[in-house]
């Protein structure tokens, strides 16, 4: 199996290589196609013109558009991202320092979703037929219409405002401070051994990570009771009945291992995007991550950090699916020698 | 039990454990001698030379001092300075440093470090803005610790209000050069009130007293700024009590909660302007049509409508209680005028004059509202305005190329409120931040940049800023507003230019 494993990872890899090129060249061209000034954006009210034509010659950017990719895409197999515009700190740095919180805060959304999701799932699948089936699933219908940003707030008034039950702002408590080993919070606060911190850690991660999952929630849902209601007629579930397999058994032994896979493609899917959800939620939670620099950087119109933080995101959703297409191969002994 | 239903319900109590029980550390101050402040941006760098970003000042006064500052009613007053003067012919400045200031690690501030600030960080290559708003400082003698002599190349009549204004804060050379311009950006030093002791970009940081801070000993001890970006964070902070203030609070938000027995809520006028920046050619190069639009504004009604009556209709690009302010001058609002002059040129509500404007959407309070608001005014007398909304970005880059519609609407901070920072840099045709080119108002405010004598320059500045409305030239709207909601028994003093600082608040 290792050897299969392997054999798509290198094949991914060979797919995925062109396909970030392809992402660089898009993004690039298409943000100087944008008709805006980054560098007018960073002068002091006095600036001449002379001021703003010397720091376009120093940034490149009176370079034509491919002469600036090209030295870009130079720079980036050194590993050198650029210098961000705003922040003068090098991309690279940036990007390091903020992806932690958003790999944290995007696993935990998954983690939520996968949770919520798959139970809820075998509930819509249990209630077929009933009346409480059609509430469930106007309600799931108005969960996934909502979009991340405004679960964020809601959830802030509710659980923030209404109740006073959790905090919503940063990653810890505002006398809180953890020293920074890994960049990934929980794990450091483990690592000093800091458990109270740990705990708020949570406790600040729980209404973000939340907001990021309400939206796939509706969709694991739906697709579970779908695939479940497809294999439920099979001949191994009538055989397993048959044996008296209690019906709960049934559904969760026999049914689900096969109902999942479907289910598994989609996550994989859903958590690239709620990755990329992460932008307003990190925002309005005031989260230290890619999403909330990536913001940032948009309405600075930074262009290094936005061309920088795009092609991270582009790398997450692959390597998600990736992972989803390893775990397939794991759960399915059937697609091994298929594939 | 079987295990399954153990471990579900072990997740199911922990969840409503974590959910239901109280903080493990308080959420907010529990002494009095600190708080939380919920601030919609963040610092970007520590290096307060790097950039000239108005609402990031007060972030950077929280830690660094300026050789001047500002008192509440926006007059200079010593800071790093105790004296300053500037020769008649505005090439020297002399300035007398403090002897009891000092740098967070306990080194005494010299005028070296002044030297090294204003002159040497250009040299060293370092890229901040500090060296473009200072490129004619030709040297500076450091004859004592405590005396500093700029000598410029070029009269700079603004050179002393500019000592106080945008990323002119003194930094300390020894650490800077120790630690590398990068690595100041991360670790900042000042000698102002407050010490970062943790900073987490886009999330938190926290700042604690200097003990010696040279100035009066802050009493809240303890400063803690969450960046919450969004507006309705920073309402559900303040609301919930987890933050002590919040600044730039939508204005419904500041008269509800201002409601609450806990919570007060303010909307004061700042130095900053909204004002609708005018092409000098196209259908505006008709003055009649330029002064038709200008009258046909009712800017009271778009405050009471916006800005709950606080923001100060102008009729200069020069707010009340700035030197520049000329009070006798009113630029009155009159549709039937308005009617009269484009009825001269030609244009009625039957024959509209079509032109185009341009607004951002979400870079200052309400601003998309006021130019809806203004193109349906314009519409009642004649005037046809096709509305595009643009990034600030955007604005540069259209400026640029001359390619702004007839008239943009924009924002202008200044928080000296020296009548050159507003009617000079909007209104100088070769400056980058103007849209109008003509130059019979532009070759007067041209003249102005080289008028060192104070009363003559300020004179001349409010002759020019009357002459400038007189002709279309600019459209001043609205004297902006800024807001802020903060616990009751919170003492906060209010600055005329917006500025936040902690140091000088106590709780009652």
């Amino acid at each position: 199996m290792s050897g299969e494993i392997l054999g798509i990872v290198l094949r991914r890899i060979a797919v995925a290589i062109p396909l970030m090129l392809l992402v660089s060249i898009l993004v690039f061209i298409v943000l100087r196609l944008i008709p805006a000034d980054p560098v007018a954006m960073s002068m002091p009210p006095n600036a001449t013109n002379e001021d703003i034509e010397a720091l376009r010659r120093e940034m490149g950017l009176h370079l034509p558009v491919m002469h600036q990719y090209a030295i870009w895409l130079g720079h980036i197999l050194e590993g050198d991202l650029g210098r961000s515009i705003a922040f003068g700190q090098p991309v690279f740095k940036l990007i390091g320092q903020s992806l932690p919180a958003t790999i944290e805060l995007a696993a935990f959304g998954a983690l939520f979703a996968t949770a919520i999701g798959l139970p809820g799932g075998i509930l819509l699948f249990r209630l077929r037929g009933r009346p409480s089936e059609q509430a469930v699933d106007v309600g799931s219908t108005l969960m996934m219409s909502i979009p991340e940003f405004l679960w964020a707030l809601f959830l802030i008034l509710v659980f923030g405002v209404a109740f006073n039950l959790l905090p919503f702002a940063g990653r810890l408590p505002p006398d809180m401070t953890i020293p920074k080993v890994t960049g990934f919070l929980l794990l450091d606060c483990l690592l000093t051994g800091d458990f109270t911190a740990f705990l708020e850690a949570i406790r600040h991660m729980l209404l973000p990570a939340l907001a990021l999952a309400l939206g796939t929630v509706p969709l694991i849902m739906r697709l579970l009771r779908s695939s479940l209601l497809d294999v439920i007629g099979e001949d191994y579930v009538t055989m397993a009945r048959l044996r008296g397999v209690p019906e709960r058994r049934v559904v969760n032994r026999h049914a689900l291992r096969n109902a999942l896979l479907p289910t598994l493609s989609l996550m994989g899917v859903q958590f690239g995007f709620l990755f990329g959800g992460t932008l307003l939620v990190e925002v309005i939670y005031s989260y230290p991550g890619l999403g909330n620099l990536m913001v940032e950087a948009v309405r600075n119109t930074d262009l290094p950090i936005i061309q920088g933080a795009a092609l991270v995101f582009a790398l997450a959703v692959l390597t998600i699916n990736l992972a989803v297409d390893v775990v397939y191969i794991v759960v399915n002994p059937k697609l091994r020698r298929a594939r | 039990m079987r295990r399954r239903t153990l471990m579900t319900g072990f997740a199911v109590g922990a969840a409503a454990v974590l959910a239901v029980a109280p903080p493990l550390a308080p959420e907010a101050k529990a002494a009095k001698d600190s708080v939380v402040i919920a601030w919609q941006v963040d610092p970007q760098t520590w290096d307060p030379n790097k950039r000239t970003v108005p609402v990031r000042q007060s972030l950077y006064k929280m830690v660094y001092d300026q050789l001047i500052t500002q008192a509440p009613d926006i007059k200079l007053e010593a800071s790093l300075a105790t004296k300053w003067s500037q020769s008649a012919d505005g090439k020297t400045v002399t300035l007398d440093i403090r002897d009891n200031a000092y740098w967070h690690d306990g080194t005494k501030v010299t005028s070296a470090d002044v030297k090294y600030t204003f002159l040497e960080r250009g040299k060293a290559g370092h890229k901040i803005d500090l060296v473009r708003i200072w490129r004619n400082v030709a040297d500076i003698e450091t004859p004592t610790p405590t005396r500093a002599v700029i000598k410029l190349s070029k009269p700079m009549a603004t050179a002393i209000p500019w000592l106080a204004f945008l990323a002119n804060f003194v930094v300390p050379k020894h650490h800077v050069e120790k630690v590398g311009a990068d690595g100041f950006a991360d670790k900042p030093m000042g000698s102002g009130p407050y010490k970062v002791v943790d900073y987490q970009r886009n999330s938190r940081i926290v700042l604690e007293a200097f003990d010696k801070y040279w100035g009066p000993k802050p009493k809240i001890r303890k400063v803690t700024v969450l960046i919450m970006k969004d507006p309705s964070a920073r309402v559900a902070a303040v609301q919930s009590g987890r933050v002590d203030f919040a600044p730039d609070v939508p204005i419904r938000e500041v008269a509800r909660l201002d409601k609450m027995s806990a919570l007060s809520g303010r909307i004061f006028p700042i130095s900053r302007v909204i004002l609708l920046q005018i092409r000098s050619d196209k259908a505006f190069a008709d003055k009649n049509v330029r002064l038709a639009a200008h009258h046909a504004i009712n800017k009271k009604a778009i405050s009471q409508a916006l800005y709950a009556g606080k923001a100060v209709p102008l009729s200069i690009v020069a707010p009340p209680g700035t030197p520049g302010y000329v009070a006798d001058f009113e630029f009155p609002y009159d549709p039937a005028k308005s009617k009269a002059l484009l009825a001269k040129s030609g244009f009625s509500t039957d024959k509209p004059l079509k032109i185009g404007m341009a607004s951002f959407n979400g870079n200052f309070p309400g601003d998309y509202d006021i130019a809806r608001a203004i193109v349906s005014m314009w519409k009642k007398v004649g005037i046809e305005a096709k509305l595009q909304v643009i990034e600030y970005s955007k604005y540069f880059e259209l400026n640029r190329g001359n390619k702004l519609p007839e008239a943009t609407l924009y924002s202008w901070d200044n928080a000296v409120g020296d009548p050159e920072m507003f009617t000079g840099y909007l209104m100088h045709p070769k400056l980058p931040f103007s849209a109008w080119k003509d130059m019979d108002v532009g070759g007067r405010v041209m003249k102005l940049f080289g008028v060192v004598d104070y009363d003559k320059r300020i004179a001349g500045y409010k002759k020019v800023a009357v002459y400038a409305a007189s002709q279309g030239a600019v459209m001043p709207l609205l004297q902006s507003v800024t807001t802020w909601v903060h616990k009751s028994d919170l003492g906060v003093v209010q600055y005329n230019n917006g500025w936040v600082l902690p140091h000088t608040w106590s709780w009652k």
